[in-house]
């Protein structure tokens, strides 16, 4: 039996390690809705810079509107900023543009044509700026001189819904959505700053994309210049953050986790269903293959484990059972090899013998009779081996029409070791057996030519003038389901690697070779079939420190 | 007048050999290598005793066809098997087809010429008018070695030559237990173990036959058989 491997790094492992590539799939989509964010960003910035020259459009040749007193400057700039800190402190909330131009202008558009006020003039750019507000976008109107003539709009949008049950919790947590919570003042560096601002008061139109002051949120901000002729009169700032991307984003990172997670916990679960059938389909074929030869050297002839499978599998247990049907025929070749030349060497025997028969008839000088007598001692030992040879298949032939008696395997075993007490002489036989009577369905010639077959092997093996034991006894669970007969000789042990083979036929354990009794390692083999015929089987076992050997035999009981 | 053996055997070297012994015995020998030549010269004139193989040349069962064939030409035409052929089967087959023995090619020619002779007696002695021989009663069995006929109870029992010297062996000492070594030595056999314990089985098979309650020929596992006394 090969020894085993534990199984460290079995195929369910394996396929795990493989489905791990499967981790490689949340990452495309990361990438993919990256390059998305981007996109929409550069459409955003593109979608501003129209909106700022839109306004800048309206506001084109209209220098008396962009000319304003710093005094009025100043009142300008704080009611502006007043009204930033109204919109912060709504934290959020739309500003209505009713409230925004109501209060910024409430004066009649129509008024701007006529030569007016700078409120007036305040008013009529932030009636045309009211009219293209937007609900998360801020606009306004800047002069030369970076001073803010009108804004409307608030950068904030409403508050999205705060995350529902620990799930969406869990999923906010790991992915971050956008918050309308930041600071949307204007600081004076950002306009001092603001390349998109300097620019577009240089006359070229440009975008940029800044933080706010509290780092909360980014946004966008793109500015166009108003024209007067080839004069830049002012610039047209139209800041919008990115949090309508953001949530876009964030939304579809979310349902790509979770996508992913799903199809992952799909795909992980089929491939641990998959790779559990595999292996249980090879371990049962490692089970069978490993059986297909039994202790006592039989085969099974079929492997059934997958024999019907079409794939690769089913292909390995095919030929399994492919390859044992041709060594079970070899097997049985090698069995039948014995009588069958037994037989083949019959009839040239026959020849031989007959032949130096008529000679002796003839009228022969002294010296050639000795050689008569040589050839025929040769010949006499030749019968003995293929008689010996011979033995399995005719035991093998009658077993097949044995008649089947009821006997006592006990009375059997005293008669024949009495017989042993006799024919072997130089041997001590020592005899236990159980008190009641042990009943045996078969027949009890072959039973005591089992016994002669493992007292032979004692005596052969056991050292002169040492005990042989026999003993019958009663094994099994329900009371004796089997009697064990069980020959103990003090000889060597049996080497190890032959404890399997010792009952096939033609194995032998003998080292000497030649002698008058030949040994063809047949008599345990015919041991096994008597035992086999009787339900039980045989076995030989190494006694414990190098005591001897013992060889059982059982008997099913009747 | 010799008397004539006829021998069916499809080795030339066993045939020859056979020949050359049984000639130098005294006997007038026809040999045939096969069956269809051996039944043309039968019908032309049969011979006082048939040595006959199983397997002739290619007819597997040659042999066994020959000695029906032989058996319908003449009653009590003594046939012996001589073969190489030693299952259970082919033994059983043979004596059913009516030959007298069967033996396997292990037998020395000193042990054929004896079984033939033994052969040629028996026939001879069934011609010839009842008189006093050799015979052992042990109850209801008659043994008489001189024309090697058994009866138990005054009925006869068909016994092959082996066979009779079997029972005869065992019936001499009622009660000694004789072993295979010694049984096989008077029956003129060299077989195994399992061919004497198969002959027994048959042995008793054939007195069964006659009587259902016969039970004297014992089995003394690991010595050998014995006759039982009344």
């Amino acid at each position: 039996m090969r020894p085993r491997l534990p199984f460290t790094f079995g195929l369910r492992a394996q396929l795990a390690l493989v489905a791990l590539t499967l981790l490689a799939l949340p990452w495309a989509g990361y990438r993919y809705v990256t390059e998305m964010e981007r996109f929409l960003l550069e459409g955003q910035e593109q979608a501003q810079i129209a909106t700022a020259r839109a306004v800048a459009t309206a506001l084109n040749g209209r220098p008396q509107l962009m000319r304003l007193q710093p005094a009025i400057d100043s009142e300008l700039r704080a009611e502006a900023e007043a009204e930033l800190q109204r919109l912060a402190a709504a934290n959020g909330e739309t500003p209505a543009p009713e409230a925004s131009s109501a209060s910024v202008a409430p004066t009649a558009p129509h008024e701007i044509a006529r030569e007016s006020t700078p409120r007036e003039q305040v008013a009529e750019i932030s009636a045309i700026l009211a009219g293209l507000e937007r609900t998360t976008a801020r606009i306004w109107v800047v002069n030369r001189d970076y001073r803010v003539l009108a804004l409307a709009g608030s950068l904030k949008g409403p508050e999205a819904a705060a995350p529902q049950g620990l799930w969406q919790k869990l999923l906010g947590w790991l992915i971050r959505r956008p918050t309308e919570d930041f600071d949307e003042s204007v600081a004076a560096d950002v306009l001092a700053t603001g390349r998109d601002i300097a620019g577009a008061l240089q006359g070229t139109p440009g975008a940029r994309v800044r933080n706010t002051p509290d780092g909360r949120a980014v946004v966008v901000s793109a500015a166009y210049p108003i024209w007067n002729g080839d004069d830049v009169l002012g610039a047209v700032v139209v800041e919008e953050t990115t949090n309508a991307i953001l949530s876009v984003r964030s939304r579809a990172l979310q349902r790509l986790l979770l996508v992913t997670l799903a199809a992952f916990a799909v795909a992980a679960a089929v491939l641990l269903a998959f790779a559990t059938r595999l292996s249980n389909r090879i371990r049962r074929l490692r089970d069978e293959a490993e059986s297909a030869i039994d202790a006592t050297g039989r085969l099974t002839t079929r492997i059934a484990t997958g024999s019907n499978a079409r794939d690769e599998i089913g292909d390995l247990s095919r030929s399994f059972s492919a390859m044992l049907a041709r060594l079970s025929q070899h097997h049985a070749y090698l069995e039948s090899m014995a009588s069958r030349l037994s037989h083949e060497l019959r009839t040239p025997i026959a020849v031989v013998r007959s032949s130096l028969e008529n000679l002796e008839l003839q009228p022969l000088p002294g010296e050639a009779r000795v050689y008569i007598e040589r050839a025929e001692e040769g010949l006499a030992r030749l019968n003995t081996i293929l008689t010996r040879m011979s033995e399995a298949t005719r035991l093998e032939q009658s077993l097949a029409s044995q008649e089947r008696e009821r006997f006592d395997l006990s009375a059997v075993v005293a008669g024949c070791v009495e017989g042993y007490r006799g024919a072997y002489p130089g041997h001590a036989f020592e005899l236990r057996l159980p008190a009641a009577a042990v009943g045996v369905d078969g027949a009890p010639d072959l039973a005591a030519q089992l016994l002669d077959k493992l007292a032979a092997n004692a005596v052969d093996f056991s050292p002169p003038g040492a005990a042989i034991s026999v003993s019958v006894e009663r094994e099994g669970a329900n009371e004796g389901r089997l009697a064990r007969v069980s020959v103990q000789n003090q000889g060597p042990p049996l080497p190890e690697q032959m404890r399997g083979t010792l009952f096939e036929s033609m194995v032998s354990v003998r080292k000497e070779r030649g002698g008058a009794a030949p040994h063809l390692g047949l008599g345990l083999y015919i041991a096994r079939l008597i035992a086999e015929f009787h339900g039980g089987s045989v076995r030989a076992d190494n006694l414990p420190a190098g005591g001897g050997v013992i060889v059982s035999a059982t008997f099913r009981l009747a | 007048m010799p008397r004539r053996i006829a021998i069916v055997e499809d080795d030339p070297a066993i045939r020859a050999n056979t020949v050359d012994a049984l000639k130098k015995h005294g006997y007038d020998v026809a040999a045939y290598a096969g069956r269809a030549e051996a039944l043309a010269a039968f019908r032309m004139r049969l011979p006082d005793l048939a040595v006959i193989d199983i397997g002739l040349g290619d007819e597997f069962d040659g042999g066994f066809a020959l000695c029906r064939e032989l058996r319908a030409l003449s009653a009590g035409l003594p046939i012996i098997f001589l073969t190489a052929r030693d299952s259970d089967f082919d033994v059983v087959s043979g004596l059913r087809m009516g030959a007298d023995d069967y033996l396997t090619k292990d037998i020395s020619l000193p042990h054929l010429l004896a079984r033939i002779a033994a052969l040629f007696r028996r026939a001879d002695v069934a011609r010839e008018p009842q008189q006093a021989a050799d015979v052992i009663e042990r109850g209801p069995l008659r043994l008489d070695a001189h024309r090697f006929a058994a009866t138990w109870g005054g009925q006869p029992v068909p016994l092959t030559l082996t066979e009779f010297w079997m029972v005869h062996t065992l019936a001499k000492f009622p009660g000694h237990v004789k072993q295979r070594e010694q049984l096989m030595r008077d029956a003129n056999l060299v077989v195994d173990d399992g061919t004497i314990t198969s002959h027994i089985k048959r042995l008793r098979k054939k007195f069964i036959a006659v009587d259902p309650t016969f039970d004297h020929i014992e089995t003394v596992y690991g010595m050998g058989y014995r006759w039982r006394a009344e």
